[in-house]
């Protein structure tokens, strides 16, 4: 995602993983960290 | 048209109607149990602040499914346009009216008509104006260069399309504008049977 917004020729892209996200269900959340799955927060301006 | 791009299109409607499905199944019942944290829990968790919650309607509260608070970083400002892509029942674009103000505008896009109506009802509710079009964020339903900010919240991720959503969102924003979003992201290439699974994938 970070690698798409520059290509689409934004700017001061950043990121920021969400801290507190999770799944509910626990064989949920162990497929997703299997699959290093995680929420993040994206920021990017148009210039 | 080729049998791959069939067969794409064929599992991109497949995958409009599970995620409209999962999504209303939140919205109707959201005293249903999900796989995922959703309501007051799931935004206590990302920290919205407890007054919000507490200004906001109960049914916008209670239908929220986001995976974070792209509020933090947004810095909306009194009299900015703001677009919620998949604006759901409609949390996000209340928080966010109240920041920019009556001379603002918040502008909704959902893939589900009635979540638009009930996003408008909510924000109607608190005295909020918010205007919502059904469609789909790889053709968003706004003029190029008209928004200021596009926020939105566990939404990208349900596309197949995802540079087509970004060059959209670079689309519609004005030079000069930002965006705010959170999203679910896999450092992994994920399997194909998760990949073929509208199920999975809505998730």
């Amino acid at each position: 995602m970070f690698r798409l917004l520059e290509e689409t020729g934004f700017t001061r892209v950043r990121s920021a993983v969400v801290p507190h996200f999770r799944f509910r269900k626990q064989a949920t959340q162990n497929s997703a960290e299997a699959y290093g799955v995680k929420a993040v927060m994206f920021t990017a301006l148009k210039p | 048209m080729t049998d791959t791009a069939d067969a794409q299109q064929s599992l991109e409607a497949t995958l409009k109607g599970e995620i409209v499905r999962m999504y209303q199944e939140v919205a109707d019942h959201p005293d249903g149990e999900f796989h995922f944290f959703h309501g007051r829990e799931a935004a206590e968790l990302f920290d919205y602040p407890r007054e919000w919650l507490d200004r906001a309607p109960a049914g916008a509260v209670a239908s929220f499914a986001g995976v974070g608070n792209p509020h933090e970083r947004a810095q909306l400002k009194p009299g900015e346009t703001v677009l919620d892509l998949g604006s759901g029942a409609g949390l996000d674009a209340i928080i966010a009216s109240w920041a920019v103000g009556a001379t603002g505008k918040v502008i909704g896009v959902d893939l589900n008509p009635s979540m638009c109506l009930k996003a408008q009802a909510h924000a109607a509710a608190t005295g909020a104006s918010m205007e919502c079009h059904e469609g789909r964020m790889e053709d968003i339903p706004v003029p190029d260069a008209s928004v200021d900010v596009v926020i939105s919240n566990g939404v990208v991720n349900l596309s197949f399309r995802k540079r087509r959503v970004v060059e959209e969102i670079f689309r519609v924003l004005r030079p000069g504008g930002r965006m705010s979003i959170t999203d679910i992201v896999s450092a992994k290439q994920l399997s194909q049977s998760i990949v073929n699974d509208p199920k999975l994938w809505a998730s």
